[in-house]
C-alpha cells in the first residue's frame, strides 16, 4: 500500500508543480538544431528561426498544461455534480455527515480563536504585559490602587502601566429612563498605553489625574447599538448613581476591552469609582485588590529584564509588608507571593484560564469526531466505488490515466466537502453563539464576538480539504486498481472489503475513545451532584439587598426583613448570613481553649455570621447542641457554632460543646454552643474547610449579605414583599439556591453534556457505517448466500455468519479503542472527580454499549439476508 | 508551400505522425522525432518547438505516451518518449479510420474532378 501511495503522490505532484525541465528539453532541441546546422554546413539563424524560441514554446507548453488541467477540473466537477444529484440519498447522507463534522470543529475552533487567538486591535500588542499576581494559597490575585501606584512610580522598564476594573451592570440614564450598562473603571492613561485613539470625540487625557473630570467614553459597540452612531452624542451627559458624566467621546470599532467575553459599555476614570460603584471609592486602600494592570515594554527592553526589575521591586513591597507580621507562618505566606508577567496581546486571561482546558479537550473530541465522518464518508465511496467499477474501467479502457481517473473521484469528494465545510460553517456560527450562551450560565451573557474572521475561515476551509483528502484518497485508489483487475476480483476475500473492515475498526476505535471520555465526564458530573453538600436545595432561593436609597439600615433593616419574610404564606423559614451559601465570608486567626498547636501550625480558619435558624432554613443537620436563636444578642454571652470540619480537628473525639474559643484582636472568648454538619459546594473538589459561624448579632461588623428564603414561592413575592417595607429597596442577584449552585459546575456540565452529544453522534455515525458496509457485502453475496441456503442452511446459521464476520473488525475497534482511551483520557484527569482516568466501570459499559450497538446495526442486514429466497438470488443474476 | 504544411498541421494528424514514429522506431527525444518527420515528408514538415512539445505534452496527459530523461549516444540528457499500450491502441484506431477517412476522400474528389 505504501509505495502505492508514494507513487500516486509523485504523480499527482509532478501533475501540478510548475515543470522547469521543460526549459532544458527545449534548449537540448535547439543545440542539436543548431549542430544539424552545422554540420549540414546551413545557416545557424535558419535553423535557429526554424526550430522558433525557446520563450514561445515553453508559454505554449505552460497554456496547455494548465488549461487542460482547468479544463479537467471543470469537466470533473460538473460530472461531479451530475453523480451526486443522480443519488441524493447518498448526497445528503454524505454532506450532512461532513457539515456537523466540520461544523463542530469550526465551532470550537471560532471559540478558542475568540477566548485565545484574537489579538487585541491595538498599538504593537506584543509589547503588552499582565501584571499577573500570584500567591499560594489564593490564586490570582488583583491590584490595590496604591500597589499599582507604586509600580507605577518605580517601574523604569515601561513606557506605561495602566490599571482597570470591571464594576459589572449598572443603572445609566441619559436622561430618560435609567438602562443597564456594563460599566468599567479604567486609569486615565489607559487609552495612551493601549495606544488607541477616540473613533470620534476624544478619550481620557492622561493628565486626568491630576485634574479629575467626570467624563465618560462609550464603547464603539454600545454607540452603534444605543445611538445609532449619532455623532450628537458627544458632549451629552448621562447620570450614574448621583453623579453625572459628560460623554467625551467613543472607542475605535473592534475594539471590546481588555478582557475577552467583557466588552464594556462605557468606561469612568478611575478615579470615580466610588461614584460609579454608588458608594465609597476604593483608591486609597491598600487591602482592596480589585485592578488588573497591563503594562507597555519598552522597546527594545527583554521581557526577562523587565521580569526581574518588577520581582525586585515586588520583594521589597513584600518585606515591608511582612515586617508587621510577628508570626514566621504568616510572613512566609506573604513571601512566598509571585508577581509574573505574561504576554497581553490577546488581552487578559480570566476567560482563558477558566476555558482553555476545556476547549483543548473539546477541540480534540470535535476531531475525532471528524475522523469518524470521514471513515464513514470512505467506507461509503468505497462502496459506490465498487458499483462504479465499471464505468471507470470503461474510462480507463478508452484511454483515460489512472491518475486523471483519480483526480476525478478527487474532484466528487472535494465538491462533497466544499458543500460541506459551506453547511458546517453556518452551522458553526449558530453553534457556537449558543455555546456562548451555555457558558455564560444565565449570568451576564460572556460578550464574546464570533465572527468567521479570517482564520476561522481558513480553519473551515483547511479542514475540508483534510477531510476530503482522508476520505476520498483510499476509495479512489481502490476504485483503479480493482478495475484493472479482472472481475475474479469479486471473491470473498476482495480488498473493499478488507479496506472497509479496516475502516469499521477505526470509527469503533475512536468511538469507543468518545464514549469512554463522556462516560468520564458524566460521571464526574454525577458525583459533584450526588456529592453530600451538607444542605437541601430544592425550593429555596437567595437574593442580596441594595439598601442604598433605603430609609432603614442595618439591623432594623434585617429584622423588618426576615419578620416579613417568615410571615409570608408559603414560606417555611429564612434568615440570612454575611456570605453566600457554602462560601466563607473571611478567614482569621483563632485560638482554641485546651488545644495547643504544633509549631508553626496554620491557626485560621474560615469565618461567617448567621442569624437565628440559618441551619433550619437550610436544613443543614446539627450534630450536636443548638443554632443560633433569638436569645443570641449583642448584649448575651458571646456563642459560636462550628462546623464538622472544625470539630474534627480541634477536639478529635471529645466534645466541642461548651469550650472556648478566642478570635485574634477580639477581647472577648467565645463558647462553642452548637455543631453543625459541613456545608460545601459541588465546586469545591476539597473537603471542607474549619468554619467557625459567629452570630449575626454579635459579629461587629457582621453585614446581612445573603437572604435565604425556603418555600416555593415565586420570585416576585419577594419583590412585592420588600417594595412594602420601603419603595426604594430591591432585592438584587434574586434567584433560586440551585441556579446559584450550578455556577459552580459549569464547566463539569459543558463538559459533560457536549462529550455526551459527540459520543451519541459519534455512536449513530458507527452504527451508520457498519450497517452501510454489512448491508453492502450482503447485497453482493446474494448469489453465495442464496447457494447456502439452497443447500439447506437454516436462517439461523446465516444470520450468526454475518454477525460473526462482522465481529471481527469490531473486536480490533473495541481493543484498539480501549488502549487508546487508556492512553488519552489521562490529559483529563485534572478535569474529572471522584473517578479515575482509567476507570473500569465506565470503560466496560462503553464497550457494552458500542458493541450492543454494533450487533444490532449488523443484525438489521443479516435478517434480509437470512429471508433471501434461493430461486430469487439465483435466477436475478 | 512547406510553410503553410508547417503552421497548419492538423492537432490530430501531428498525433498520429507522433504515435506512428514512436511506434515504429521506439523511444526517441523530441528533436529525434522532428528530424525523423522532417526526413520522411523529405523536409514538407518542419516542426517548430512551440507546435511539438505542446503535441507532445498533450499525448501524454492523455496518457498515449510517457516521458522520461535519459542519456543520448552523445552522452547528453534528454527526455525521451515512448508508446504505451493505449498509445498504441489509439494509433491502430486511428489509422484504421485515417485510412478509411482517406479512401472516402479520395472516392468523393476523383468523383468531382470528373
Amino acid at each position: 500500500m505504501i509505495p502505492r501511495i508514494r507513487e500516486f503522490l509523485l504523480r499527482l505532484h509532478r501533475t501540478l508543480r510548475p515543470d522547469h525541465s521543460a526549459d532544458d528539453e527545449l534548449r537540448f532541441h535547439l543545440e542539436m538544431a543548431e549542430a544539424a546546422a552545422r554540420r549540414r554546413g546551413e545557416s545557424l539563424r535558419d535553423a535557429r528561426l526554424r526550430a522558433g524560441s525557446v520563450a514561445q514554446a515553453s508559454e505554449a507548453l505552460h497554456d496547455q498544461r494548465t488549461l487542460a488541467w482547468l479544463r479537467d477540473f471543470f469537466q470533473d466537477t460538473r460530472y461531479g455534480i451530475r453523480l451526486l444529484a443522480r443519488s441524493p440519498l447518498f448526497a445528503v447522507a454524505a454532506i450532512g455527515s461532513l457539515a456537523l463534522g466540520i461544523g463542530a470543529n469550526t465551532a470550537i475552533f471560532s471559540l478558542i480563536d475568540a477566548v485565545m487567538l484574537r489579538v487585541m486591535p491595538v498599538h504593537q500588542p506584543e509589547r503588552l504585559l499582565e501584571f499577573a499576581k500570584h500567591s499560594g494559597q489564593y490564586g490570582r490575585g488583583n491590584f490595590s490602587h496604591p500597589l499599582y501606584q507604586h509600580f507605577r512610580r518605580e517601574l523604569r522598564s515601561f513606557d506605561g502601566l495602566l490599571a482597570r476594573a470591571s464594576l459589572g451592570r449598572r443603572e445609566v440614564s441619559f436622561g430618560g429612563e435609567p438602562e443597564l450598562v456594563n460599566v468599567e473603571v479604567v486609569s486615565s492613561n489607559y487609552y495612551a498605553v493601549l495606544g488607541i485613539t477616540a473613533f470620534a470625540g476624544r478619550t481620557f487625557d492622561p493628565d486626568l489625574d491630576q485634574h479629575p473630570a467626570a467624563l465618560a467614553v462609550l464603547s464603539h459597540a454600545f454607540w452603534q447599538h444605543r445611538f445609532a452612531a449619532d455623532p450628537a452624542v458627544i458632549g451629552r451627559t448621562l447620570r450614574l448613581n448621583r453623579t453625572v458624566f459628560t460623554v467625551a467621546g467613543v472607542g475605535p470599532p473592534e475594539f471590546h476591552g481588555v478582557v475577552p467575553g467583557e466588552a464594556p459599555d462605557i468606561t469612568f476614570p478611575l478615579a470615580f469609582d466610588g461614584e460609579v460603584r454608588g458608594g465609597d471609592t476604593w483608591v486609597p486602600y491598600e487591602s482592596r485588590g480589585w485592578l488588573s494592570v497591563i503594562g507597555r515594554i519598552s522597546p527594545g527592553q527583554s521581557i526577562s529584564h523587565a521580569q526581574t526589575e518588577v520581582s525586585s521591586i515586588y520583594a521589597g513591597i513584600l518585606a515591608a509588608e511582612a515586617a508587621h507580621y510577628p508570626k514566621e507562618l504568616h510572613r512566609r505566606q506573604i513571601l512566598s507571593q509571585r508577581m509574573l508577567l505574561q504576554p497581553a496581546a490577546n488581552g487578559l486571561d480570566t476567560l482563558r484560564e477558566r476555558f482553555s482546558e476545556p476547549l483543548r479537550i473539546l477541540m480534540g473530541i470535535v476531531a475525532l469526531v471528524l475522523l469518524i465522518a470521514c471513515a464513514n464518508l470512505a467506507n461509503l465511496l468505497l462502496g459506490r466505488a465498487s458499483t462504479r467499477r465499471r464505468e471507470i474501467a470503461v474510462r480507463l479502457a478508452m484511454g483515460a490515466g489512472r491518475g486523471r481517473v483519480i483526480r476525478q473521484l478527487f474532484a466528487e469528494g472535494l465538491l462533497l466537502s466544499t458543500a460541506g465545510g459551506a453547511l458546517g460553517l453556518l452551522l458553526a456560527c449558530w453553534s457556537a453563539n449558543a455555546l456562548i450562551t451555555v457558558m455564560s450560565n444565565g449570568g451576564q451573557r460572556i460578550a464574546l464576538e464570533i465572527r468567521p474572521d479570517l482564520r476561522v475561515l481558513t480553519f473551515a476551509a483547511a479542514v475540508s480539504v483534510a477531510a476530503c483528502l482522508l476520505f476520498s484518497l483510499a476509495p479512489a485508489f481502490e476504485a483503479t486498481r480493482r478495475a484493472l483487475q479482472p472481475a475474479l476480483a469479486e471473491a470473498r476475500g476482495s480488498t473493499r472489503w478488507r479496506l472497509g473492515r479496516v475502516l469499521i475498526s477505526i470509527q469503533v476505535a475512536i468511538s469507543i475513545v468518545l464514549l469512554i471520555g463522556a462516560g468520564l465526564f458524566g460521571r464526574t458530573l454525577y458525583r459533584l451532584y450526588s456529592l453530600e453538600t451538607g444542605f437541601d436545595r430544592s425550593s429555596v432561593l437567595v437574593f442580596s439587598l441594595d439598601t442604598r436609597h433605603a430609609s432603614l439600615r442595618g439591623p432594623a433593616l434585617r429584622d423588618r426583613v426576615l419578620q416579613d419574610l417568615r410571615s409570608l404564606p408559603g414560606v417555611a423559614a429564612a434568615s440570612v448570613a454575611t456570605s453566600p451559601v457554602g462560601l466563607a465570608g473571611w478567614d482569621g486567626s483563632i485560638r482554641v481553649e485546651g488545644y495547643t498547636p504544633a509549631p508553626n501550625e496554620d491557626d485560621r480558619v474560615q469565618f461567617n455570621a448567621a442569624a437565628p435558624d440559618y441551619f433550619a432554613t437550610l436544613r443543614t443537620p446539627v450534630l450536636l447542641g443548638r443554632e443560633f436563636n433569638d436569645r443570641d444578642t449583642p448584649t448575651s454571652l458571646k456563642v459560636v457554632v462550628i462546623n464538622d470540619a472544625f470539630a474534627r480537628r480541634y477536639f478529635r473525639d471529645h466534645s466541642p460543646l461548651g469550650k472556648w474559643v478566642n478570635i485574634a484582636g477580639q477581647p472577648d472568648r467565645r463558647e462553642i454552643v452548637g455543631v453543625v454538619k459541613d456545608v460545601r459546594l459541588r465546586s469545591s473538589r476539597e473537603g471542607a474547610l474549619p468554619t467557625l459561624y459567629l452570630a449575626l448579632t454579635q459579629a461587629g461588623s457582621g453585614a446581612a449579605g445573603a437572604f435565604v428564603v425556603r418555600g416555593g414561592i415565586p420570585e416576585v413575592i419577594v419583590h412585592s414583599a420588600l417594595k412594602r417595607i420601603d419603595p426604594n429597596l430591591r432585592a438584587t442577584d434574586l434567584r433560586t439556591l440551585e441556579e446559584h449552585l450550578s455556577r459552580g459546575v459549569l464547566q463539569e456540565r459543558i463538559m459533560g453534556t457536549l462529550s455526551a452529544f459527540f459520543g451519541a453522534l459519534s455512536l449513530l455515525l458507527v452504527s451508520l457505517g457498519i450497517y452501510g458496509v454489512v448491508a453492502f457485502q450482503v447485497a453482493r453475496r446474494r448469489k453465495e448466500i442464496g447457494i447456502r441456503i439452497a443447500l439447506g442452511a437454516r436462517p439461523r446459521q446465516v444470520v450468526a455468519m454475518i454477525l460473526a464476520e462482522s465481529s471481527v473488525p469490531v473486536a480490533f475497534g473495541v481493543t484498539a479503542g480501549i488502549a487508546g482511551a487508556a492512553a488519552l483520557t489521562r490529559v483529563t484527569q485534572k478535569m474529572l472527580y471522584g473517578v479515575t482516568p482509567t476507570d473500569p466501570i465506565t470503560f466496560t459499559a462503553a464497550c457494552a454499549i458500542l458493541i450492543t450497538l454494533a450487533f444490532a446495526a449488523a443484525w438489521f442486514p443479516s435478517r434480509i439476508a437470512a429471508r433471501l429466497s434461493p430461486v430469487d438470488t439465483l435466477r436475478c443474476e | 508551400m512547406p510553410n503553410t504544411a508547417k503552421a497548419d498541421v492538423l492537432q490530430g494528424t501531428l498525433d498520429l505522425m507522433i504515435l506512428q514514429t514512436l511506434s515504429t522506431l521506439g523511444p526517441l527525444h523530441g528533436y529525434a522525432i522532428a528530424e525523423r518527420l522532417e526526413q520522411v515528408s523529405k523536409g514538407a514538415l518542419q516542426l517548430n518547438m512551440g507546435t511539438l512539445y505542446p503535441g507532445l505534452l498533450r499525448l501524454e496527459q492523455r496518457g498515449f505516451i510517457r516521458a522520461q530523461w535519459n542519456i543520448t549516444e552523445n552522452n547528453r540528457r534528454a527526455r525521451f518518449y515512448s508508446i504505451t499500450t493505449a498509445g498504441t491502441r489509439q494509433l491502430a484506431a486511428e489509422k484504421a479510420e485515417w485510412t478509411r477517412m482517406a479512401s472516402i476522400m479520395q472516392s468523393v474528389l476523383s468523383g468531382e474532378s470528373q
